[in-house]
């Protein structure tokens, strides 16, 4: 006997069955369209934004992160059990679709059936086993939604409506199953691949073959209607994101990873700057709200919602989302609050995680442009000084420009304007110019690079401030200003190779600046530090020592480089002992966004938050990498009375004390 | 309604200051220039005023080279109308009476219904120039204002005494005031007022059009402050520390006395 089974079995395969049965599919499947037209056009009252460029690399990015659910599985435990339920339900997905192929186009048509034999012993199997994991995860997800409830996890209908109904769905599924197992299978050998619908046929069996009858064509329908409502809803509910949040992949920025789009500031049509309403957005800022998943991982990550800041990623996106399509007219800062934009430190972790892609930080530097370029606004008055400071004097400090290159009197290092043949041009930055705390860190790689024998050149008087503060917190004219003076100077020296100590400058200088015309290498000294050693021109003595390591946000997230930095511990004798975030999960020092310029009024301190965590780790020592980092984490230390218990180094300075 | 704010461009008091060669006023190597602080308060009055009347016809005035100009456009920025730039390379041998008399002689046919300056300028801080303008206009004072308002041709306004003691003022226009800080926090100028501000008239007239008065002051000298006595840092326990401090107010002042 060939193995397979009646399609439409105790339904029938005839007008009354078909003509209902794909009356209701079409309406659903119209319904899903229309409403999804519909919807577009709240994304189209959005700027215009190119996000189909490379579409061969946009495919298989969303190929893969919707098949494999990489981003998704980023989390573990809620992060599993979503993917497995996708595989569940994606498996039966495909297995009703084979039967729709066979049944009603070749079967119908061609006469070809190949669900039968072999192949449809493991249909069954795989189909059986599918529906099964898709339950248990479901049933999951539900104990974790409604009795587990995790902190921050906001339960809506569309949450409700959306587990019962897959539930529903698939415990129908499986009963019907195992109806026609119950007066069709129970006995023969094929019922043993199915061992779900065998368990539930057995359950059955007891009630006689017409009362199973009735209840199978009762429960087909009742399942086929479900189906449809399934279907017919998902663009007016969260289930929408399997559509949105898979083509928000396939609309990705494709980088370079933090880039901010660079304002025109020559344009002489422009009426306004940066985002006032949702239609100052792009299309892609509105589409990114219904994309959004409220899983709140972002909230969970952002530092600003940890320390009692009004800031959470996940609803400013939401919040974006309900202006475009309930009241697009309103005013974006009035709506969000000014306390919910100046609170980001743009430390890029909700981004990072984001399961769905979504873009955050961008739309709150839109958002401050606005305020600042438009209204004169800043987070508080000593933003504005250091704004007048930064325009006058080229730092935030306001001190004098002219004593810039102070700091490296006696030291070998030489200004570009002395001597311009040199092997690289090390871009101080503010901090290392003007902080005394800062200004060993600038000293010790002066001494590391001349151990190396590397020839450094700066700019002295000659340097600014690279913009990055003031491009964060939205004044993207005194940014252009600074980058511009910047640029002419490397270009007037035929500078080819710059280093920096401050992963801000780095992040600028590399990816910023490209678009106003600047292009040559440019790298952070941990990056630069580690290529010397491995090449052995950079000769470190290993003397042990304990330490935990803290990844700056603009090293780590912005740019990848988590190895590089614990390369040079390593070779300094550190046993590190990590915190509990880490790498890409990295908890901000408070100091990005250019929240180094104002006063943090709202809420815990971020930076005694994190060094808290760097205590808790039971090193004596915590090491950055970054002069913002340093300064937060010196003031952070002091302000969780852990003065004595921890201390705060670049690593900058670990490696001077091992020069061999 | 005319109204006028004059400016004066200073260096940035962080800079690093050195006395020129003629060693009767400073170098002007390495120095970042900005506006005085004084004149941004006028700036400020003088646009909230304009934005209160509605009509109302802002010039900035500032005396001093071609670089001068750049200071000038940030208060066309902030919101005034026009800029008159008197071209003078040697403003700073300038007396406060030779300057105000090139205001003067600016202002003199213009009818403008209220002048604002700063209290005084941060590099040479005389504080004169406001006052000898009005005096040479014929039009009353008012100087060192906290709190400025104006309704109907008259204006209210506090001056700021010795000892935090304030005096309430009021004339009628026309009239010139000049600006102490607490008067109103300048504003940031926006970006669109930045790139108008570009385009706005900024016309310069040669000083000697103006028939600049002979200085009555001359500068003989101008040099560092002379270093004094070091100070004393106090190191012990706070006990100690007290009865230290209490032998020292004893020994060399009167404060215990």
């Amino acid at each position: 006997m060939e193995y397979t089974r009646e399609i439409y079995w105790n339904v029938g395969h005839g007008a009354i069955t078909l003509i209902p049965m794909y009356l209701l599919s079409l309406t659903a499947i119209g319904v899903l369209v229309y409403a999804f037209l519909q919807r577009s056009k709240i994304y189209k009252q959005g700027q215009t934004l190119n996000r189909t460029d490379q579409l061969p690399l946009r495919i298989t990015t969303m190929i893969k992160n919707v098949l494999l659910q990489s981003k998704v599985l980023n989390v573990r435990g809620p992060g599993a059990a979503h993917a497995l339920f996708f595989w569940g339900f994606f498996i039966l997905f495909l297995g009703t679709c084979l039967i729709f192929l066979q049944a009603d186009f070749t079967d119908l048509f061609f006469g070809i059936k190949f669900l039968k034999g072999s192949f449809y012993l493991f249909f069954s199997l795989i189909l059986d086993i599918a529906g099964l994991i898709a339950i248990i995860m479901l049933i999951g997800l539900l104990i974790r939604r409604y009795i587990v409830r995790p902190a921050g996890l906001e339960n809506k209908k569309d949450d409700f409506i959306m587990h019962g109904l897959l539930l529903l769905i698939l415990i129908s599924g499986f009963l019907i199953e195992g109806a026609r197992i119950a007066v069709t299978e129970i006995g023969t050998p094929l019922a043993a691949w199915s061992p779900v619908g065998l368990w539930v046929a057995k359950a059955l069996y007891g009630m006689g073959e017409p009362a199973v009858r009735v209840l199978h064509s009762n429960l087909w329908w009742l399942h086929l209607f479900m189906v449809v409502i399934f279907i017919a809803i998902i663009p007016f509910t969260k289930l929408r994101h399997i559509f949105t949040t898979s083509a928000n992949y396939l609309l990705t920025d494709l980088g370079p990873k933090g880039r901010v789009p660079t304002l025109d500031m020559e344009d002489e049509e422009a009426e306004s700057f940066g985002a006032a309403q949702i239609t100052d957005m792009s299309w892609k800022d509105i589409f990114d709200a219904d994309a959004c998943t409220s899983c709140k991982r972002c909230q969970d990550r952002c530092p600003a919602w940890a320390t009692d800041k009004p800031l959470s990623p996940m609803k400013l996106v939401q919040q974006l989302g309900d202006v475009a399509s309930q009241n697009p007219t309103a005013n974006l800062a009035e709506t969000i609050t000014k306390d919910v934009l100046w609170a980001c430190t743009t430390c890029r972790a909700c981004q990072e995680i984001c399961p769905a892609d979504i873009e955050h930080v961008n739309k709150i530097i839109d958002m401050r442009r606005n305020l600042v370029l438009m209204e004169g606004e800043f987070p508080g008055e000593e933003v504005t000084t250091a704004m007048e400071n930064t325009e006058v004097n080229g730092n935030p400090f306001g001190l004098a420009f002219a004593s810039r290159g102070d700091w490296a009197a006696g030291l070998p290092v030489v200004t570009l304007e002395e001597n311009r043949d040199v092997d690289v041009l090390y871009f101080v930055g503010c901090y290392a110019s003007f902080d005394k705390r800062n200004q060993t860190i600038a000293k010790a790689f002066i001494q590391l690079c001349d151990a190396a024998g590397v020839k450094v050149g700066i700019l002295g008087k000659e340097e600014k401030c690279c913009g990055e503060p003031m491009r964060k917190m939205g004044n993207e004219y005194l940014y252009q200003m600074q980058a511009s003076d910047n640029i002419e100077q490397f270009k007037n020296y035929g500078v080819t190779q710059i280093v920096t100590t401050c992963p801000h400058c780095f992040n600028t200088l590399n990816k910023d600046y490209r678009d106003l015309g600047l292009d040559l290498n440019v790298t952070h000294y941990t990056e630069f530090l580690a290529n010397l050693l491995q090449q052995g021109q950079l000769k470190i003595q290993s003397q042990p020592f304990d330490c935990t390591y803290h990844d700056s946000c603009y090293l780590g997230r912005y740019n990848d480089i988590y190895q590089a930095p614990r390369t040079l511990l390593q070779a300094a004798g550190a046993t590190l002992t990590e915190m509990a975030k880490s790498g890409a999960e990295s908890f901000c020092c408070s100091a990005g966004g250019g929240r180094i310029l104002a006063d943090e009024n709202i809420g815990t301190r971020i930076s005694e938050k994190r060094a808290q965590m760097a205590a808790d780790t039971g090193a004596p020592t915590l090491i950055s990498n970054c002069p913002f980092c340093l300064t937060m984490f010196e003031d952070g230390i002091k302000g969780a009375e852990l003065d004595g218990q921890l201390q705060s180094k670049d690593l900058a300075e670990i490696l001077v004390e091992r020069l061999a | 309604m005319k109204l006028l704010v004059c400016i004066k461009q200073v260096p940035d008091m962080e800079s690093k200051f050195k006395v020129n060669a003629a060693g009767n006023w400073y170098e002007e190597t390495d120095l970042a220039w900005r506006m005085n602080e004084y004149d941004e308060y006028a700036v400020e009055q003088a646009v909230q005023l304009k934005q209160q009347v509605g009509e109302a016809d802002l010039t900035v005035l500032c005396i001093g080279s071609d670089r001068v100009k750049e200071t000038m456009k940030k208060a066309l920025a902030m919101g005034c109308d026009r800029g008159a730039h008197i071209a003078d390379d040697a403003s700073h041998l300038k007396d406060p009476y030779t300057i105000a008399s090139l205001i003067a002689a600016y202002a003199k046919d213009k009818d403008f219904d209220l002048i604002f300056t700063g209290m005084q300028s941060q590099d040479r801080g005389s504080g004169q120039v406001g006052v000898l303008v009005a005096e040479m206009l014929g039009i009353p004072s008012l100087t060192t204002l906290v709190e400025f308002s104006y309704a109907d041709g008259t204006i209210n306004a506090k001056r700021e005494l010795e000892g935090g003691i304030k005096a309430k003022v009021s004339c009628t226009t026309p009239a010139l005031v000049t600006c102490q800080l607490g008067l109103n926090t300048p504003r940031y100028p926006t970006l669109p007022n930045i790139m108008k501000a570009k385009k706005k008239e900024l016309i310069s007239t040669p000083v000697d059009d103006l028939n600049p008065q002979p200085s009555l002051l001359e500068v003989l000298q101008v040099a560092p402050p002379e270093k004094k006595g070091g100070g004393l840092i106090l190191e012990g326990d706070p006990a100690d520390l007290a009865d230290q401090l209490i032998q020292i107010l004893k020994e060399k002042t009167t404060a215990l006395a």
